[in-house]
């Protein structure tokens, strides 16, 4: 227990000290205030423009869009933050030879390993959470009602960049760690945000074949899948009808973007377990 | 009981690679300092990582203070000086020995006694960068500083003093005599063979993964003869001669 706090404390001071990562919260930090002044901005500029020719604009939709664009904000600078904790936590301590003197102290490999894990769940919780935290002051411009959706948005961005920050972390154990961002990026951005996407597809009885279904929902299974919140089908379907159309014209597409489910939370929890494991197994195995 | 006892040590890092170790045997007592000689690529060092639970041997089985090398209450007693060490680079010199006091589960007071002391030790009292910005030898001394930090019963050092100037080297010695007089084995593993002869009781020259020869300093080196002598005999035979300089060098000097 020791060891593991002790592993944890240093990794998470070492964190802190990693200019990446404070640049990438910095301009995610910028980048949120920039998003929600600009926003403001330009609905004050259509507001007091009587011959705007618009839509009438109202907050609700101003502060729609604004959580859209905080969606692919959190969840961009989550990844990149997730990748720069999962290729420094441990690869920089097995490359540079600094295990060496660690592993000879008493401390067994499993201790390190959950050190290692606790610290970087913990800075990715707090870097993202005082992300997030910002992008819930920010709608106070706002008012328009969605400050609490933020919230099921940040938990699935978290979520989702855990499992990353995992994958990443295991492979730097084996290769370097470039290759290893590479391999991870390729496996859960690409691979598995295209099965999400047909699977997607398979629950909205958008594909019908059944073998290709049975197929999809197999393959979907196989592979780690984001979480998503319902926030991305609640906002197609308010963007309808702000633009005065009827809420059913958006049933497909939110229906596409629905939110996961117990099921997913449940695979989430397993994969997350899963890679934590190939994490301890790698680091068990490593000759230094 | 010996502290530690090493018997038919066998590793290869790939199939089908020639040993790396080969059938390495050897016992070491409190208060001994052994001393493990060889050219590069003996294999010392990856002697040295499995007895400190680094690497696992193949074959052979290892003792230390009675227990496998994997156990962290062996190691606990032991502290491990590596050849080139490096540290958390973000951290610096008395967060990495607070670190490892940590990893040794000394309490805060015992902390707060060591560290300085320690730090005073290796030089690094008044350090304040960060580890990515120490030298060489700068890396080396705290190398050492953390493990004498648990006050270990047995001490190996991997190459101590190849990065050290005189001085630290002087203070390496001072050291190892200081702890042998208080009970400490001594595993020292250097190309230094004048500093082994100083400091070393027993040595073991080793070779292509083999010991070549063993014994006590007096039983390895005959009156008359040093270190070196005996280690130059040993090997000389086996390598090639590099007497001849590149032919290129000679050219500039020719115009």
């Amino acid at each position: 227990m020791n060891g593991t706090a002790a592993v944890a404390r240093y990794t998470l001071l070492e964190l802190s000290r990693r200019r990446v990562l404070l640049v990438f919260f910095l301009v995610g930090s910028l980048g949120i205030v920039g998003l929600g002044v600009g926003l403001r901005i330009l609905y004050s500029l259509f507001e007091s423009n009587p011959n705007g020719g618009f839509n009438p604009v109202t907050n609700q939709f101003v502060e729609l869009q604004f959580v859209s664009l905080i969606r692919s904000a959190l969840g961009t600078f989550g990844l990149l933050i997730a990748y720069g904790i999962g290729m420094t936590a441990i690869y920089h301590d097995l490359d540079s030879g600094a295990a060496t003197s660690i592993f000879s102290k008493p401390v067994s490999r499993f201790a390190f390993s959950v050190g290692k894990i606790l610290a970087g769940v913990a800075a990715l919780v707090v870097i993202v959470g005082l992300l997030a935290v910002e992008a819930r002051l920010v709608m106070l411009l706002f008012g328009g009602g969605y400050e609490d959706a933020i919230t099921e948005e940040v938990l699935a961005t978290v979520a989702n960049t855990l499992v990353v920050m995992l994958i990443v972390l295991a492979l730097s154990t084996w290769m370097n760690n470039i290759v290893a961002a590479v391999v991870a990026f390729v496996y859960y951005n690409v691979i598995t945000g295209v099965m999400t996407l047909l699977h997607s597809f398979v629950t909205s009885n958008l594909i019908e074949n059944g073998v290709a279904r049975a197929v999809i929902d197999v393959a979907y299974w196989l592979f780690p899948h984001p979480l998503t919140s319902s926030i991305p089908a609640a906002l197609v379907r308010a963007q309808v009808q702000a633009g005065g159309q009827s809420g059913q014209s958006s049933g497909p597409a939110a229906a596409v973007l629905q939110g996961s489910g117990p099921g997913d939370i449940a695979w989430w929890a397993f994969v997350m377990v899963f890679f934590a494991a190939v994490v301890y197994y790698s680091v068990r195995r490593r000759q230094v | 009981m010996a502290v530690v006892s090493v018997k038919d040590l066998r590793k290869r890092y790939r199939a089908g690679d020639p040993w790396a170790v080969d059938g390495v045997t050897f016992e070491l007592e409190a208060g001994e300092a052994f001393g493990l000689l060889g050219p590069n690529g003996a294999g010392k060092t990856s002697v040295v990582k499995m007895i400190a639970g680094l690497i696992h041997p193949d074959v052979g089985s290892i003792s230390l203070f009675g227990s496998h090398p994997g156990n962290p209450a062996a190691r606990a007693q032991l502290g491990f000086a590596p050849e080139d060490p490096d540290f958390p680079k973000f951290l610096r010199a008395s967060e990495i020995l607070d670190y490892f006091a940590s990893l040794l589960g000394l309490d805060e007071a015992e902390r707060k006694r060591r560290i300085p002391e320690t730090l005073a030790f290796a030089g690094l009292d008044a350090e304040r960068r960060q580890i990515r910005q120490f030298s060489k030898g700068m890396k080396q001394r705290l190398g050492i500083a953390q493990a004498i930090l648990g006050r270990p019963k047995l001490l190996i050092l991997d190459e101590p003093t190849a990065d050290l100037d005189p001085l630290g080297r002087r203070d390496v010695r001072a050291l190892i005599e200081r702890l042998k007089q208080s009970g400490v084995a001594i595993l020292l593993n250097s190309h230094l063979l004048s500093e082994v002869e100083l400091v070393c009781d027993t040595v073991a020259i080793m070779g292509k993964g083999r010991v070549l020869k063993e014994g006590t300093m007096e039983e390895v080196v005959p009156e008359g003869r040093n270190l070196e002598d005996v280690f130059v005999e040993l090997f000389q035979a086996a390598s090639p001669k590099r007497d001849q300089l590149p032919s290129f060098i000679d050219e500039g000097q020719s115009r």
